[in-house]
């Protein structure tokens, strides 16, 4: 049989050891392969796609073209192939980031990116929350309802339509900490950070399909 | 909601942890890397790890506990001590720590901060500050409290802040290591006059001690001894602030 092909962007905005290290115990003698994607890629060579991201929106768009990533990824996209985003990889799916300067995304699922704005509000928004599940989902099923996961952003996604929203978390306010548009999600918390529901909804993307 | 954070810290020689009261009479726990598996999967949030003898010989030991660590955790983990430089602070991340503290080099060159957290993010970069008081004024200290310097501690808090640290970790040098509960007085001080998260560190002996910490709205309380000695397992601390209506993640 043949592998299926897993390709995680390395897109130079943080270390992508966790979550590397999360992918091969759960792909570890199942037919998938693990490929990093360091540059410009073929998007039919890949089965799913995994983006992680820290630090600054504009710091990874600006990376991505670079390196030749974003052209082949906003087509991979464009294709609905099957994509994760996590934290500043999902923040990117969106048209614009208002962090340091406007910078435009990949502009996948309407939204913008903005800071958190509330007074007295600890920033960042740093440890531990839960998520509400809005919607029912074949990769973020009720498993994952109420359960606790590790976060780490100064800024959120608004302006983003209903129908795109798969969970909430409340911080000041509620704001969408899952997001989805047919196969593409994105998780503003870090899975690879976040014990085993983290490790559970990792393999859960990857098993879908 | 978000939950208090519970921090076990391993204070690290190479690879064993280490005990001292107040940094001196130096007493070997146990293993760096199995007491850091044991924390992860009995329900700690995050780990932190500082090298308190960064020696020539011992760092690269150190370094290579660090990616041991890093490989066997899925919690953040923090790492510190002897962080003299930005060449200092890559090499943590790539070793595979998530964030790096830094402590008294900080002090000596705050701009460290600035180009750290424009480098890698203010989210991985966190500030230890060591704070005593001296003659009625909480002072900076460094090299353990022996050396006080001249910053006054808020203004220090402040001005950390404002150079783009994503986080302070806060030990009081005259509650640490005698485990009568967290310098509440003085992380109260600091946490009214910051907006970023504050972890409390230095003093708890007590499962109280950690809801008087939950107290002076500190998101993450460290303690070290009372869980390296088997005191207290973390679940029973979570348990014991989930009673008192603290959220905890269990």
């Amino acid at each position: 049989m043949k592998k299926k092909v897993i390709g995680l962007i390395d897109g130079q905005s943080g270390n992508i050891g966790s979550i590397k290290k999360a992918i091969k115990d759960i792909i570890k003698n199942k037919p998938y392969r693990l490929k990093v994607i360091d540059g410009s890629f073929d998007v039919d060579e890949f089965d799913k796609i995994i983006l992680p991201g820290q630090g600054a929106y504009a710091t990874l768009v600006s990376n991505l073209k670079k390196l030749k990533i974003f052209s082949p990824l906003k087509q991979y996209l464009i294709n609905n192939s099957s994509f994760l985003g996590i934290c500043v990889g999902m923040q990117i799916l969106s048209d614009k980031g208002y962090e340091d300067k406007v910078t435009n995304g990949l502009g996948i699922i309407s939204g913008n990116v903005k800071k958190f704005k509330k007074k007295n509000l600890i920033i960042p928004h740093m440890g531990w929350n839960s998520i509400s599940i809005k919607k029912n989902n074949p990769v973020f099923d009720q498993r994952f309802n109420l359960k606790d996961f590790y976060f780490v952003h100064s800024y959120i996604y608004q302006n983003i339509g209903k129908t795109n929203i798969l969970a909430t978390t409340y911080y000041g306010k509620n704001f969408p900490s899952v997001i989805n548009k047919g196969n593409i999600y994105g998780v503003q918390f870090h899975p690879e950070k976040s014990h085993k529901y983290g490790v559970n909804l990792i393999r859960s993307f990857i098993n879908d399909k | 909601m978000l939950k208090t954070r519970i921090i076990p810290c391993l204070d690290v020689i190479g690879s064993k942890v280490v005990k001292g009261i107040n940094f001196k009479n130096i007493k070997v726990m146990g293993s760096a890397v199995e007491l850091a598996k044991y924390y992860s999967s009995s329900g700690a949030d995050e780990l932190c790890m500082l090298d308190i003898n960064a020696s020539y010989q011992k760092r690269k030991t150190f370094i290579r506990t660090v990616e041991s660590i890093a490989k066997v955790i899925n919690i953040p983990f923090t790492v510190g001590g002897g962080v003299s430089d930005l060449s200092d602070i890559t090499q943590l991340l790539n070793a595979g720590a998530d964030k790096v503290s830094i402590n008294s080099a900080a002090v000596k060159n705050p701009s460290l901060i600035r180009h750290a957290s424009l480098k890698h993010g203010s989210q991985c970069i966190v500030v230890a500050i060591d704070g005593k008081r001296h003659q009625n004024i909480m002072k900076v200290v460094v090299k353990g409290g022996r050396e006080i310097t001249k910053n006054e501690l808020i203004t220090w808090a402040k001005q950390v802040q404002s150079l783009g640290a994503g986080e302070i970790l806060m030990t009081s040098m005259d509650t640490d290591g005698v485990q009568n509960g967290f310098d509440t007085n003085m992380l109260k001080k600091v946490t009214s006059n910051v907006g970023i998260p504050v972890i409390a560190s230095g003093g708890v002996g007590s499962l109280e001690h950690f809801y008087l910490g939950h107290l002076t709205k500190s998101t993450g309380l460290l303690a070290a001894s009372v869980f390296h000695s088997r005191k207290y397992k973390i679940k029973t601390v979570k348990k014991y602030l989930s009673s008192k209506g603290v959220p905890v993640r269990l």
